[in-house]
């Protein structure tokens, strides 16, 4: 995790502010990343930047990550412009990865103007829970800036504060306008065209009849029965539109301002997230219900321009042909993201639980599968097995972003192994991560964590300084060998770290399988060079 | 009619030793290319570990010697032998930040029984924490400790029983790194009391043997287990065991050679894995053997030398009387130099005291 340090801090407090293009945000300079516990991506203001937002065990935050492609296709990451969050919200709630409902099981991250980047704002609750939704907060050169919503005396009879969470934004650049769907309490429109600090606030709710906007009451009851739920909003800036997935089908505001069913086939649906992008423009829909404790939903699509109504995306088999059941048939997804690059959308998704995630990859005909995955693996899920991480970690978000002017990026957040970058559409991917300085020729050997109970992971990290083969061992207190990890494997020289995270890492068992009992463990690893390294892990047992 | 050899041991003695060397080498190998699991992975290490520099410098082998200290830990029947007051301080640094020790006391009571204290201590003195993030969020010293009470009873001129009482007390040291994380680690660990019996026969002046059965208890299959609460909150699963049973069988011979004092110890351990009362399985059982050699090569000086498993030592050892108020005062130095091969690490720093008050 990331603490601010003395030097940084007095950076703050000297008020150097570097800004960067145009957003107004100024960040000291960091670590790579805040915390490898990553939950939003988002394209940077220039080539070669992204918005990452972690948050670490103990501390928070959002960093502007510059990468480098170079000739040879390698992505490398250079100093990033790092800013904490106040540890007295979040943007992540309590019950993010447990929620019943798809809307509240992601993590929206807009960058708007000079409002800087917006994520949602949690309070935290008597428990130190974080579950009180508190409007948005954003980052910008004075660090992060809380933007309470005002929740009228009406909203008391809402059954929980988070049906009034704020599950999407959009940014109007035109209007000058960031839109933040509040569920149960309709939308904020929060226009900043006479500065960031002078902001018009409307807050708005869709009448279910007249399908028109009605002023929030301030005061006074609302029968929110009459209204519409807002879970997400996007803006189709080629056409100045507004697209609103709510609780009743999905809606489109017109440039004009006047608001239309933009789907007869979804008018049904409880439309929970809606994304625009790609060429040929298309829009991607996620539908999801909970009736009588089962979960239902799927994935919609419309290519715009068209008459085609939206249809529901067919998933692929090897050889092209739709089946009849899809991931929604298996388990309760969620939609964490859509990135779109040409005619092809990586769609983000998990389990709710979060015990699988990945994209699914979308052309014109349908999902793909990758036909990579083990028998137990959905055939369409790209994640951990198919290397977009290099460690099993959910996958939270996704983006696409310009690598530099000739080549787009994808991003992936991730939970707990920092972000996966690719510069080939999906190919490969490079992790980004925070990672301690290592000494060069196994000089220094960490475990991370060094820490762990028995079934968990503590990742053997080390530096070799040319083409080694490498063997891992791990001894107990008494130098006895409990475990051979990888015999002459071999590694690469590496700047960073030689590491192979799918191979290098000890799970608290002995070479029997069997869980080693709570202690300290020294690790050796070995290179066929004569050089030795050591490190240290404790398990706590467990698992007997 | 015996014939001598050139260093003074009858042939037939001669071969006898070379036997046992041989037997327990056989053993210790057994052990060593068992693979069906790993003896490093089963608690207990500190008592694997020995106590007592003297005993370390000869292969960690003790169970059999009348002199080995502290008694409560290598063999509680050893206390009946005591006459007198004693005492015993050991510490040693290994490499890896490793630092260990013991110390015992232990006395006569009346003309046949004996009393005993040890205590045994392991640690580990710059464990770094280090969070997901490969952040160091500070050092840790965890340590582990044994504590045993022995009682013996000498039933012949020849033969002592004893019984100790052991327990563990073992503290992590890493709770306070996870205080931040709404996880209410617990840092120390107590073990149930455990039992130990012993048997040591001085056949004569040059044979004694030993048994020794340790961690027995009173609950089911005589097992002792133990329970780890990891968290008082139980975001972390609690840790469960049995400490494995043990059959520690030793010998001890000692004879002269170009007319020198010279002694062979040797020990063969049994590690019955498994939560029943007896299993003759061996994929249950794990065997080790120690072997140690020690000669006075001048008076009160004596070198050592042995093996414990895989792991070498050699040791030196020497007694230094001081008279104090027309008493004279014995103080054992001794200094053993450890050898560990799997893992590769020297280890030349264990030094121990040892004593009597007459």
């Amino acid at each position: 995790m990331f603490f601010l340090n003395k030097e940084m801090a007095g950076k703050f407090a000297a008020g150097v502010a570097l800004l960067l293009c145009g957003t107004g945000v100024a960040f000291a300079e960091g670590e790579t990343l805040f915390s490898n516990w990553a939950v939003s991506v988002a394209p940077g203001p220039t080539a070669g930047q992204l918005w990452v937002y972690s948050r670490g065990e103990v501390n928070q935050g959002v960093v502007l990550l510059n990468l480098n492609l170079n000739a040879s296709g390698k992505i490398t990451a250079g100093k990033s412009q790092v800013e904490p969050v106040d540890n007295e919200f979040s943007a992540v709630h309590y019950q993010t990865y447990a929620d019943k409902l798809a809307e509240r099981r992601r993590f929206p991250m807009e960058v708007a103007g000079n409002l800087g980047v917006v994520l949602p704002m949690f309070g935290l609750d008597e428990d130190d829970h974080f579950t009180e939704p508190r409007g948005f907060f954003s980052l910008k050169e004075s660090g992060s800036v809380p933007t309470p919503l005002d929740v009228p005396p009406s909203a008391e009879s809402i059954e929980s504060p988070m049906d009034y969470a704020v599950s999407g934004f959009a940014y109007s650049e035109k209007a000058k306008t960031l839109y933040a769907a509040r569920g149960r309490l309709g939308i904020v429109e929060y226009e900043i065209s006479k500065g960031a600090g002078n902001p018009q606030i409307a807050e708005k709710i869709l009448n279910k009849k007249s399908h028109q906007w009605e002023k929030l009451p301030s005061a006074g009851s609302v029968d929110f029965s009459k209204y519409l739920d807002v879970f997400d909003l996007e803006l189709n800036s080629e056409m100045g539109e507004l697209w609103i997935a709510s609780s009743e089908g999905l809606w489109m505001q017109s440039a004009s301002g006047s608001i239309a069913s933009a789907s007869k086939a979804l008018e049904k649906e409880r439309v929970t997230g809606v994304w625009i992008g790609g060429k040929p423009l298309q829009a991607i829909v996620e539908t999801s219900a909970l009736n009588k404790g089962v979960s239902t939903g799927g994935l919609w699509r419309k290519v715009l321009g068209t008459k085609d109504d939206f249809k529901k995306v067919a998933f692929l088999d090897s050889v092209g042909t739709a089946q009849k059941k899809d991931i929604y048939d298996n388990a309760d997804y969620t939609v964490t993201g859509v990135a779109f690059l040409g005619d092809k959308a990586y769609v983000g998704v998990w389990v709710a639980g979060g015990s699988v995630s990945g994209y699914l990859l979308l052309d014109s005909k349908g999902v793909r599968t990758h036909g990579q995955g083990t028998e137990s693996t959905d055939p369409w899920l790209h994640g951990f097995e198919t290397g977009v991480t290099d460690r099993d970690a959910i996958i939270t978000s996704i983006t696409e972003f310009p690598l530099n002017a000739k080549t787009m990026g994808l991003a992936v957040a991730t939970d707990g192994n920092g972000i996966s970058v690719s510069a080939d559409s999906g190919k490969t991917w490079t992790p980004v991560l925070n990672r301690a300085k290592l000494g060069g020729n196994l000089g220094s050997v960490r475990m991370v964590p060094s820490v762990i109970t028995a079934g968990g992971e503590s990742l053997v990290s080390y530096k070799v300084g040319k083409d080694s083969k490498i063997t891992i061992e791990v001894f107990s207190y008494d130098m006895r060998k409990v475990r051979k990890i990888v015999s002459g494997a071999p590694r690469l020289a590496d700047e960073s770290r030689s590491t192979n995270a799918k191979e290098d890492f000890w799970d608290g068992m002995d070479d029997a399988g069997r869980p080693c009992t709570m202690g300290i463990y020294y690790v050796r690893v070995k290179d066929n060079h004569g050089h030795v390294g050591w490190g240290k892990v404790m398990s706590l047992g467990g698992g007997r | 009619m015996m014939k001598i050899s050139e260093f003074g041991i009858r042939n037939s003695e001669l071969l006898a030793i070379v036997c046992l060397v041989l037997i327990f080498s056989t053993m210790a190998a057994a052990g060593v290319v068992e693979k069906k699991a790993a003896l490093g992975g089963f608690d207990g290490f500190v008592e694997r570990m020995g106590a007592g520099t003297r005993e370390l410098g000869r292969g960690n082998t003790g169970s059999a010697d009348t002199s080995a200290m502290p008694g409560a830990y290598w063999n509680p029947a050893i206390l009946g032998f005591r006459q007198n007051l004693n005492y015993t301080l050991n510490g040693e640094k290994r490499d890896l930040d490793r630092t260990g020790g013991s110390l015992g006391i232990e006395s006569s009571v009346g003309k046949r029984m004996g009393i005993g204290f040890a205590m045994l201590y392991r640690g580990d003195m710059d464990f770094k924490v280090i969070d997901d993030d490969d952040q160091t969020l500070g050092t840790a010293t965890p340590f582990f400790s044994m504590m045993y009470l022995g009682f013996s009873y000498r039933a012949t001129r020849r033969d002592a029983f004893g019984i100790s009482l052991s327990m563990s007390y073992d503290n992590m040291d890493i709770a306070e790194y996870y205080e931040d994380e709404n996880i209410d680690l617990n840092d120390g660990y107590t073990s149930p009391v455990s039992l130990n019996l012993g048997w040591l026969r001085q056949w004569n002046e040059k044979w004694s043997t030993s048994v020794v059965i340790r961690n027995l208890s009173f609950s089911k299959n005589l097992s002792s287990r133990w329970t780890k609460t990891v968290s008082s909150d139980n975001s972390v699963p609690s840790t469960e065991g049995v400490r494995p049973k043990v059959l520690q069988i030793g010998a001890g011979y000692r004879s002269k050679v170009m007319g020198k004092p010279v002694y062979a110890w040797m020990e063969a351990l049994d590690y019955q894995l498994a939560d029943t009362l007896l299993v003759f399985d061996t994929h249950w059982h794990l065997w080790t053997a120690r072997v140690g050699f020690e000669c006075e090569i001048i008076t009160d000086g004596t070198i050592r030398t042995g093996m414990d498993d895989r792991n070498f030592m050699v040791g030196l050892g020497y007694k230094f009387r001081i008279p104090i108020a027309k008493k004279k005062y014995l103080f054992d130095v001794n200094y053993a130099l450890t050898y560990e091969s799997e893992a590769d690490l020297w280890n030349p720093l264990s030094f121990g005291l040892r004593g009597y008050i007459p």
